[in-house]
């Protein structure tokens, strides 16, 4: 489903040039369940961001559904994101003041054409990270594994082909980390949405199917694959 | 999201530092009520000029003067050689610019359009007497043939040797103004060459509505004054030379008014119609408007840094939510959009903050000024608002704001959600 192709990315700085990517080939199909992993300045990140969409390769492809993601306009790569991914990040980024429901309902209304069967899909998405209770509390008020629970919802919300999750249980205590991988888990075997997680736990990462080692901008292997296999 | 939907944020988004936007509406506020305020006191100035326009009869009546050479001016205002000789001290202004009855008939006649004329009779009068005993000092004015004088109560003069009282003088002659309608007055002059007081009685006929424009002078016809003046003038070097002079046309068709004015500017005069004399109150009145909105679009323009600064940092403070928003697929015109309704917002406010004190403010001095000060300018209210300069207050403002959000919206827009989303 999400392909890439000879990955290169390079930042430009005064002096010289970085490599954060060199010549990465990966495929993740629909129901797949990757982790990435590797020491800070890998290249995970950039490999998760170019994978998401957020930024372009410097030479290289992405293919998603086979269609080639660079050929894409800046608005139909809004839409893709919008319509396909799922994102679930380390610092949450909630809007404090905004109360859950509204919170979990952003990117629905960022595609617009706001109504009211949204708020049913919002309060479904909210019962699968068993928060339907608490979908008029202001963001800020909850706790750190509630609020990472609110961004799974929000994640969840336009039904996402692919969830990238970065760092997802970076800033939770053990308790709240197992549940926010279980709840991750299971969205992945019950709804057939690819996970894509990029963290250096290797715990989490070890309960991923595969798992992407990276180390200066290249991919090392998927050493714990035979270890799973 | 849609156009409601970014509304909706942006409010909520404004309101998240209440302090913050309150101080930014405030400045915009200075602007809209400095705005607001002297449209409406221009507007109150020419409400009433217009009023006191349509209260005159005469839109068939040219008041005409001779034009000065420009090369008269220039020489005025250089300097000259100083020559003694024997000069005539009487006459200030050079010989040329008078004429003289005879010369006004002439030129009357060569226009068929012309009914009658009246020179601008000179005269000086010193008091007025009822009783014979209480004098109370007096001006008089003579209305041109062809105008009419709004009046209090009585009637309009019909005929020679009759008077209007001006409204303060007849209160201060009898409270009960009705007694005065139909009494004979004595009006005292002094000749001009050997400064003996002369006499004459003349019939009060009414009393004149308290206004602003003529309100010092009591008003006889035009053939009273002329008698006034043939009698205080006659002996003086000035006699029968006028400066200006007014015709009374058969129509008050514009047109041929237009035809005539033209005619007459050729000839070397200057005629306006009492509406063109209005007409340069009215402008000066727009000019002291034009002074007043500069300074109040200097204080706005002050105001619009403070929207500039107050979105840049909120544009700072919200970058991870900027980031968040274009990584779930916001568009860079909807970014730039929510910061622009922002400002577009805070602009609004202001303007509809300072319109509605204005308006407030001026109701009550409108209430006091009419009460205790303006009391003898009927019909005169020191402020009006105006729909159509309210909605240029609040479309100017609004358009200044927009401007004003522009770059911090459109750096809002260009961030990189990478950067933006990066963990510090």
């Amino acid at each position: 489903m999400l392909q890439a192709v000879d990955l290169v990315k390079t930042y430009k700085t005064d002096a010289d040039e970085f490599r954060a990517l060199d010549g990465v080939n990966v495929e993740i199909a629909s129901d797949d369940c990757v982790a990435i992993i590797g020491k800070s300045g890998s290249g995970k990140s950039t490999l998760m961001h170019l994978l998401a969409c957020l930024d372009s390769p410097t030479s290289g492809q992405i293919l998603f559904d086979g269609g080639e993601v660079s050929k894409l306009s800046e608005k139909e790569l809004n839409v893709l994101r919008n319509e396909k991914f799922g994102f679930v990040f380390q610092q949450f980024f909630l809007n404090g003041r905004d109360t859950v429901l509204d919170n979990v309902l952003l990117p629905l209304k960022i595609r617009g054409n706001y109504h009211f069967r949204m708020i049913s899909d919002a309060m479904d998405a909210l019962e699968a990270v068993g928060l339907k209770d608490k979908d008029d509390k202001r963001a800020k008020d909850l706790s750190g594994g509630e609020k990472q629970r609110v961004c799974i919802a929000r994640a969840l919300i336009n039904k996402p082909k692919v969830i990238f999750a970065d760092e997802p249980t970076g800033n939770l205590d053990s308790v709240n980390s197992e549940m926010i991988e279980d709840m991750l888990f299971r969205m992945n075997r019950e709804k057939g949405i690819a996970l894509i997680i990029v963290t250096h736990d290797s715990d989490l990462a070890k309960k991923c199917k595969r798992q992407i080692e990276m180390k200066d901008g290249k991919i090392i292997g998927e050493p714990e694959e035979n270890l799973q296999g | 999201m849609d156009t409601k939907e970014l509304i909706k944020t942006a409010n909520r988004n404004l309101l998240r530092n209440k302090l913050r936007t309150l101080l930014t509406i405030l400045a915009i506020f200075v602007g809209s009520f400095t705005l607001t305020m002297t449209n409406a006191v221009g507007d109150g100035v020419k409400d009433y000029i217009e009023k006191q326009v349509k209260n005159y009869e005469g839109s068939a009546v040219l008041f005409i003067n001779k034009k000065r050479e420009t090369k008269d001016e220039e020489a005025l205002n250089s300097p000259a050689e100083y020559k003694e000789e024997v000069q005539d001290t009487s006459l200030e202004i050079p010989k040329g610019e008078t004429l003289t009855f005879a010369q006004i008939d002439a030129l009357s006649k060569t226009f068929p359009e012309v009914e009658s004329f009246t020179p601008s009779y000179y005269q000086d009068t010193e008091y007025i007497t009822l009783d014979g005993n209480k004098k109370y000092r007096v001006r008089l004015n003579a209305l041109a043939k062809g105008m009419t004088q709004k009046i209090e109560l009585g009637s309009q003069i019909n005929g020679k040797n009759q008077i209007i009282l001006q409204f303060d003088i007849a209160k201060a002659i009898n409270e009960d103004l009705e007694t005065l309608i139909g009494k004979n007055a004595t009006v005292g002059y002094k000749l001009s060459a050997d400064k003996t007081m002369q006499t004459i009685q003349l019939k009060v006929v009414g009393v004149a509505t308290k206004g602003l424009m003529g309100s010092f002078s009591s008003t006889v016809d035009a053939e009273t004054e002329r008698q006034i003046y043939e009698s205080q003038q006659k002996d003086s070097p000035d006699f029968n030379k006028f400066y200006s002079f007014s015709f009374q046309m058969k129509s008050s068709n514009a047109a041929k008014i237009t035809e005539i004015k033209k005619q007459l500017d050729e000839k070397g005069f200057e005629a306006l119609t009492y509406a063109d004399q209005n007409k340069r109150t009215y402008d000066a009145v727009s000019i002291f408007q034009y002074a007043m909105g500069l300074f109040a679009f200097i204080a706005l323009l002050a105001a619009s840094f403070g929207i500039i600064n107050t979105l840049v940092i909120a544009v700072m403070e919200r970058t991870k939510e900027i980031g968040l928003q274009k990584a779930l697929g916001m568009s860079k015109g909807k970014i730039f959009m929510q910061f622009s309704l922002e400002s577009i917002l805070i602009g609004f406010w202001g303007a509809v903050l300072g319109i509605v004190t204005a308006i407030i403010l001026g109701t009550i001095a409108n209430f006091f000024a009419s009460t205790y000060y303006l009391e003898s300018f009927e019909g005169y209210s020191l402020v009006v608002f105006k729909p159509l300069s309210i909605i240029f207050v609040i479309l100017l403002i609004t358009i200044i704001a927009f401007i004003a959000g522009v770059f911090p919206a459109y750096r809002a827009s260009r961030l990189n959600p990478i950067e933006a989303l990066r963990y510090e």
